[in-house]
Order: C-alpha cells, then structure tokens, then sequence
C-alpha cells in the first residue's frame, strides 16, 4: 500500500506491506534511527514520536495508519543546535545509555507545551509511558525541571 | 595510588561533574546502536521450543525454505555437528550443552532453528511453516523438585541436577557455635529477575567467502572473553573473527551471555551472500537473555547476647536454570564477601548450582551480592529483635573498624579501605533515623505504619577472575586487566582506544577528564572511541564492562599509555627546545621551559615533527607519538581455596528507608530514602550520582515488581513489560544522597566501584523497613517480591512474607 507521510516537515513516501509498523518505516524507510525499540508492546516508550502534536508509541500503530499524518521525531526537535531539553539532559545527566533518551525527551517537550512550569512529581507522572533502566529517573527529571527554567528564563 | 602531585598537571578536570559533551548524540538520536547500521542486511528470526522440557524427535524445515524470501535455514542439530558444545565455568559434574537445543529443549524459548530472510516479517512468517515433533518430558521448576530422587534429569550425564556442590570454610565454625549464647537459623528465597537493559540484544554478522572469515557487530559486554569463546566453539582461530562492539543500549551483565548467538549468526551467514541481522525481541529477551537465578539462602548465624557475630554459615541452593556456560557463578562471588561488613571470625558456605527447565542465567547487576546482602542484612535485623538491640546498634558493634583496614575477611578477600561506622552514622542524620522511630509510634496511634530499615553493604568490584576454579580445577582466566591506546593526532588533540566498551557509564567523559589533567589540556581536545574492534582495541581475555573494573584498570591502561605518550612528548619537545626535560612542564597544549619564560612548543608542532618532519627527529627516535599499554590490578591473589580475594575493590554503602505501609492495600510508600555511598575518589560525581540511584531502582524493582513467573508446565507467564513490570518515574522515590570517601589504596586514582552497590543494598533495607513498618502484626520478611498481596495476606493469615 503507499503511505505519504510527512516526518520532520520532509514527505516520504513508500510502497509498504499493510502490516509494517509505523516504527519500522520511519527507522528503515526514513532512516530516521533515533527512535529506538525497546519492548514490542507499547510500554517503553523508545520509540516515541510526535503525531500531528501528540505523543505516540510508533511500535503500536501501523504505518499505513499514519497515511498523511505530520511526524516528529527526535531528529525534528532541533536542526540548529541543541533544543534547551537536550542541552539540559546533558547538563543535569539525565541520560547514561541514550536508549530511552529520544523518547524521554520527546515526551518532555510535549509536558512543557502544555505545563511550562511543572513540578517533579508533574514530571514523574508525565513519564509514565516511558522507561529508563539506567537512571533511576531523578536525573531525568531534575533535567526536564532545568529545562523549565531554562526555557522560561529564554521566554520559549 | 598514584601521587596525585607526580600524576597530574592541573586539578580542573579530576573529581568534578564534567558534562557529558562527548555524547551528545545520545540526546540528538544520532548514536549508532547496532540495529541502527544500515548494510542492507537479511534478517534472522528464530524457532523456539514451545514447552519447557521435551526431546526433539523431528524438525523439518522444507516448507519454510520453499518461502519466498527465505535465504537459508540452520537447526540445532545442524550446529551441534560443527560446533563445540558450551564451556562451562563454575560447574564440576559433566553437562553437555549446544549453542542450539539439540536432542532436546531444557527451556520454554530455547533456540531450536533459525531462519534468515529478505526481512523481518518474512523471516517470522517462515517459522511457522517449520514443523517440529516434540516429546514433552516432566519440566522441573523448583529447586526442591529437582532435588528429589526420582527427579527427571536435565543433563542425564551429569547423574544428577546438582551441578556444582561445593563447600568452602574457613575460620573455625564449630567453635563459634560452642562459644555463642544462641545459633539463629533462618530461610530466605530470592526470586527471579533481571536488570532488563532497554535495547535488547543486537547481533549483525558479515561472512567473508574469500578467507573464510567472519565480521560481527553485537552489543556484546564482554568482547575479550567472546573472541575466544565464540571462535573455540566455531573451531576457527580467532583472527578469523572481527568483532565490533558499538553504542550499547545498556547492559548490567545481561549482554554478557550474547555470544552463543554470534556463533548460530556466523554458521547462518555462510549461507547467504549479504551480512545478517537479528535483533532479539523483549519477548526472547524475557524468555531467555536472561536472568538473574533465584535461590534458597539457609542461613545459621551463632551470636553472644551481646549482639556479637561469632560466624555464618550458609546453603546456597542458586536455580541456574538451563545455561551451563555460567551455572554456579552466583554462589561463588555470594561467598567472596559473605560476610558483609562484619567483623565475623568463621565461616562456611556450602554452594549448589541446581539444574531447572527455567531460562540461562548470567550475570545480573550484583551478582549474588543482592541476594546474600538481602539474607544477611535480615538476618542482622533478626538478631537484633531477638536480642532486644536496635538494628543500628548491633550494626556498630559488628563492624570492622577503620582503623582495621586494610581488613582481610576469613576467605582471604581484602577489604582495602572504608569507614562503615561514620557512613552509618551519616545515614541515620541524613535519614532522620531517631525522629522517624518516634513518628512510628506515634502514627501507630492513629493506626498508619511507618517502618525505618537499614541496609550496609560491601560493593566489590575488578573480578579476579579464576574464582570459579577454586572449585573445579586450573583457571583459564585470572586477574582483572585492560588495555588502552593513547596518542597525539596530527592537530596535537589525543585520540584514544579502550579494550572495554561502554553500556552508558560515561567512559568518554571520564577517560577525557583523566587525560586533560595529565596533559594539561581542556577535555574537548580528547577524543574517546569507545567501539571496540577486535583488530584494533588493545583488548585482552577481561576486556568489557562488568564487575565495576573501569574505574580500576580500564583507567589504569589510560593513565598508564598517558604517561608513555606524556614521556614521548618531553623527549621531542625538548630535542625542538633545545632544553633539558627536567626544565619542561606541560601547560595549555604547550610544552614550555620553566625558567625560560615564554618560550614553549605546541602538541600540534611536536606532532608535526612526529608524523611529518621526520627527518629531524633525533637519531635513533621512532616517528609517530601514539602508546599501548595494558594495565593489571597487581593485588589479584592466584587461584587457592583457602585463601583468595574474588574481587579487588570494594566500595561500601548504607540505605537508611523509610516506608508507610497501607495495611489494606499491602501498597508500600516510600516516605524518605537516604543512600550513603562511598566508592573512594569519585572522578565525576554526576555520573556516580547516577549509578548509585539508577542501580537502587533496579534493587526496588526486584523487590516489588518485577519476577519471572514460570506455572507448572514451565511455561514464562511474564513475557511483556505489561507482566513483567518494571519501576516507572512516578513509582520510585527521590533519593537523597551522601557521600563518604575513602580513597582505595590499591587503584591508582584511589577510586573504587560505583555501579552495582545500590542493586545490593535496597533489597535488604526495604525489606528490614517493611516488616519494622509490619512489627505490631509479628510479620516476618523471608521473601521477595513484597508484591500488595503476599503482604496483605502475610498481615491477615501467614504471618510470614
């Protein structure tokens, strides 16, 4: 089947079998591989992406589903520099690996839209769908906390 | 240790949260994990037994081969006639095991056939059509099954499902019994779980027809030792093998045990004319790669009333499962620092590897030493109950001193620094312990439980390796080693190599912080490649990430080819200087004359003169400015029963938690929890800040959450993150740090573990803080996991958790 599908304001477009999952086109039509897999199943949130604004585990829709959608993947988040979230990650150590980062990261960026100037436990609740292995997630949040601050000092 | 003065140029890098600018792909989704390489590969998919016990009477793989799509098919048995069976380490009776189930199938999810497509989906597609007669046989689950008489026999060879049964002691035990007021005995069991890295494992494998050779990229924690394992078990010298370990997603020991899969992804990729991919799924990844055992520990403890510990003995009864390679390696590091950080005079441990059609076990972050802690620290609070002694006091009573150390325990472990007593009492102000027994009975009043646990235990680290063989025999791999390459780049910036590999420690950001302060540069000028390639990296047989040795001597064989490269860039400069070397010091990436001010030489001049103007080196100077060196922690004792030191560090931490248990509900709260650790000179906080919270929250899963849950049949009813809960943001607490340092006299930065100690220490102390919270209802903790139900039905019927 063809899907057009627009990721990081480029269109791509392909000839797919119905049942390719949308995370396998965007990691290997796209070649966007900054979206991970991490559990098959929708709960770990390395391949979270965003879906004409919101938050999705692109393991759990086909790709077909997403025919002339609007995507964002980590890649999109920032094309000059680092966004003020991914500065912060690196600031406050909220990564080890980097597996789960893309998707910790993309839902940060969806919680500070709507809530600029959440508390840690707003944050912790807002990272439900995404799991770390390494962290113990209190850099990850003291991160998206800074981010915050940062972002608001800078009036983004 | 190192003089620091003699070691370093400046102190701007050394022991400060340096960021982590060298990873900055991670954060923009740039890293490049293995499936993230784009070769145009085939992918494999693999046929796994669908029962937990069964001989293999039939596999016919015909139709799947005649799907379109499908490059080629290997089975088990195919394997097993050009390859070696499994190398056990640890084990003493005879069991022969493939890479591949062949005969028969000993776990649910045992590779059975593999199967290389066009992609994926047609790959999966085509292990339905292979058809497979099984005969199922009797699964044994349990350890107390499969010690019985009659019980059906995993390995028949072996005789028996005990593989290893091995008893160790030292001190003398019978006279703590006779000496002591009262022997306590108890029964704690572990259950099964896993440090569940968030990539899974990833194998790509090249073959090269002309020289028969194969190229492979895996995220494989262990490279040294999985060059001359794979290659032994394929039957080729191991030049024939490349191996490329790039970003890893993770690893926590459970990435040690890929290796049999790059030998069934090396056989497949003969038989296709492009690299092969496969990338496991977290349902293989749950089903089989793999797990922590769980164990019975009986332990006998003989105390005077004074609160004294007079000796320990234990049974250790580990359920290994299904994976010989790595059978009993549990019990036998549990043994190394049995007894924690107590001053206990005798010991003996009695360590069984029991066979079961439960998943492989490898190395799970700690290894054993949550366990063991779990079981002594309980034991301790046990004690302390029952001697009418606060669980801190008792504490104090029993630990060895500072002023002992170095401390050698009964066993011959080196205890080479620490000061257990001030980091309790750290953690008793930092955790509030007095105002929160007082708040406990308070709110008992009201009727709220709130319950205070400590938990102090030793964080080993650098594995001398051989320790397995003081049960069975002559080691093929002893000490702890790694090698490094340092060198000077055309620009006069340092490129460097390691044999380890990195699975998210910040080695880059660490190795760049040494070798700034040695050369007196800033780190942005050292560039760290942390791949692993087999023809490259100065690796040896103990190159990888495991038991905490980066700290010790992967940054021993940096500092060490620093100083080569460092001794290198004095002799050039002072030939273009036209000084003495005793007159040069190393500043700003110049080489300048002390007492000649102004007068100086760039690294980028010296590495002209090295790699361009070679016709002015001095007579007889080789050009190039780069060094290997291979460094070994030289405390590591040789292999002896009654005397021998398991691991070469030792780092220590306390946990003092407060919970509030809804009696109701068995939910547990946390209401403060307060880590003190110390692992020496930390080279950078932030990155051991993170290690010590992010292992403690591997400790809370395995106490609440996560379990692998087998039914009777043998069947893995935990397959998905949605049965196999692992902790989220919300449902872990803030921690509050502190720190103590004790420098380690051993490693020449004075630094010591830092990875795993709060993967050991959190299940003791929640445990110790859940049945303190629990005392009013005489509940006793004797397991884990503390899931809502087995504590609501411990305070309503059984009493015991």
């Amino acid at each position: 089947m063809q899907v057009k599908v627009k990721i990081n304001g480029k269109e791509y477009q392909d000839d797919v079998e119905p049942r390719m999952l949308l995370v396998h086109f965007i990691r290997e039509k796209a070649r966007l591989t900054g979206t991970h897999i991490g559990c098959d199943t929708g709960n770990c949130g390395a391949c979270t992406v965003l879906f004409n604004g919101r938050t999705i585990k692109s393991c759990l829709m086909l790709a077909v589903q997403a025919n002339g959608a609007e995507i964002m993947t980590i890649e999109g988040l920032s094309t000059n520099g680092l966004h003020p979230i991914q500065d912060a990650f690196l600031e406050k150590f909220g990564f080890q690996c980097g597996y789960c980062t893309s998707g910790m990261i993309l839902s940060a960026y969806v919680l500070l839209q709507s809530n600029p100037q959440p508390t840690d436990h707003e944050i912790r609740e807002a990272l439900e769908g995404n799991l770390c292995m390494c962290t113990g997630y209190q850099q990850i949040v003291e991160s998206i906390s800074y981010a915050a601050t940062k972002m608001k000092e800078a009036g983004k | 240790m190192m003089d620091f003065d003699k070691l370093f140029v400046t102190r701007d890098w050394f022991g400060k949260p340096v960021r982590r600018n060298e990873d900055v792909k991670f954060v923009k989704g740039e890293a490049t994990y293995v499936d993230d390489i784009d070769m145009n590969c085939a992918h494999v998919a693999f046929l796994r037994s669908i029962f937990a016990h069964a001989r293999l009477k039939k596999i016919d793989t015909s139709r799947a081969e005649a799907l379109k799509g499908v490059l080629a098919v290997i089975t088990g048995p195919e394997v097993a006639e050009v390859t070696k069976p499994l190398p056990a380490r640890a084990i003493t009776r005879p069991a022969r095991q493939y890479v591949m189930a062949t005969g028969k199938v000993r776990y649910q999810g045992e590779p059975i056939a593999a199967v290389v497509a066009e992609d994926r989906y047609i790959a999966e597609d085509a292990l339905e059509l292979i058809d497979v007669e099984y005969e199922p046989l009797q699964p044994v689950m349990r350890i107390e099954d499969a010690l019985k008489p009659d019980a059906p026999l995993l390995f028949e060879e072996a005789g028996s499902n005990t593989l290893l049964d091995d008893t160790m002691e030292h001190g003398d035990y019978e006279k703590a019994c006779r000496e002591a007021d009262m022997v306590l005995k108890e029964t704690f069991r572990v259950h099964r779980y896993s440090s569940t890295p968030l990539e899974n494992w990833a194998i790509i494998a090249r073959h090269d027809k002309g020289t028969d050779s194969f190229t492979v990229w895996a995220n494989d924690q262990q490279p040294g030792r999985s060059m001359t394992t794979v290659c032994g078990t394929l039957q080729i010298p191991t030049h024939n093998l490349r191996l490329i370990v790039p970003e890893s997603g993770g690893g926590f020991g459970i990435k040690l045990a890929i290796w049999p899969y790059i030998v069934i992804l090396c056989l497949l990729s003969r038989k296709v004319d492009k690299p092969i991919k496969w990338i496991q799924t977290r349902r293989e990844h749950l089903l089989g790669g793999t797990h922590a055992p769980d164990g019975i520990v009986e332990i006998e403890m003989p105390v005077k009333k004074d609160g004294t510990f007079l000796g320990l003995s234990v049974k250790d009864y580990q359920n290994d499962g299904s994976f010989i390679h790595t059978a009993g390696i549990y019990g036998l590091i549990k043994f190394a620092t049995m007894v924690g950080q107590y001053t206990i005079k005798a010991t003996r441990m009695e360590v069984l590897s029991i066979a079961t059609n439960k998943g492989p076990t490898v190395q799970n972050r700690g290894v054993g030493k949550p366990t063991m802690t779990f079981a002594l620290e309980r034991m301790v609070d046990i004690a302390a109950k029952k001697l009418g002694i606060d669980p801190a006091e008792i504490r104090f009573r029993n630990f060895v001193k500072p002023e002992q150390m170095p401390y050698t325990t009964p066993s011959g472990e080196i205890y080479e620094s620490g000061d257990y007593p001030e980091c309790l009492r750290k953690g008793l102000a930092l955790g509030e312990y007095d105002q929160c027994k007082k708040q406990q009975a308070e709110l008992r009043k009201q009727g709220r439980y709130i319950g205070v646990g400590i938990s102090t235990g030793v964080e080993p680290g650098t594995s001398n390796l051989g320790y397995y063989y003081t049960s069975s025999g002559v080691p093929e791999y002893m000490g702890s080693g790694e090698g490094a390459i340092v060198g000077v780049d055309y620009d006069g910036n340092i490129n460097v190599m390691i044999g380890s590999v990195d699975t998210g420690q910040g080695h880059a950001t660490v190795i760049g912080q040494v070798i700034s302060d040695m050369l007196g540069i800033t780190p942005d000028r050292v560039r760290v490649d942390n791949t692993l390639d087999s023809f490259i990296s100065p690796y040896i047989g103990h190159s990888g990430c495991y038991s905490n040795k980066f700290n010790d001597v992967d940054l021993g064989a940096v500092i060490k080819a620093t100083e080569k490269v460092r001794a290198r860039i004095f002799t050039l400069a002072a030939h273009m200087l036209k000084a003495d070397v005793s007159n040069l010091k190393l500043g700003d990436g110049h080489v300048h004359v002390t007492n000649d001010s102004g007068k100086k030489v760039s690294f980028k001049d010296i590495a002209a003169l090295a790699y361009k103007k070679i016709t002015l080196l001095p007579e007889g100077m080789e050009p190039g400015l780069k060094e290997i060196a291979y460094y070994r922690n030289p405390y590591a004792k040789l292999p002896n029963k009654q005397n021998f030191n398991v691991q070469l560090t030792h780092s220590n931490s306390c946990h003092v938690v407060t919970v509030e248990v809804d009696i109701e509900t068995g939910f547990v709260k946390f209401l403060k929890y307060v880590i003190i650790h110390d692992c020496g000179n930390q080279i950078n906080p932030a990155i051991v800040e993170g290690m010590a919270i992010g292992s403690t929250v591997h400790g809370l899963g395995a106490t609440f959450l996560e379990e692998f849950v087998y039914d009777d049949n043998g069947q893995l009813l935990t397959t998905t993150f949605m049965d196999y809960l692992k902790p989220v943001a919300a449902t872990v607490p803030h921690f509050e740090m502190g720190h103590h340092y004790s420098p380690c006299p051993t490693s020449l930065l004075g630094s010591k573990s830092a990875g795993e100690g709060g993967a050991i220490g959190s299940l003791a102390a929640v445990a110790n803080a859940v049945e303190d919270a629990l005392s009013p209802f005489d509940v006793k903790v004797t397991s884990l996991p503390l899931t809502p139900e087995k504590v609501v039905k411990a305070i309503k019927e059984t009493k015991v958790i």
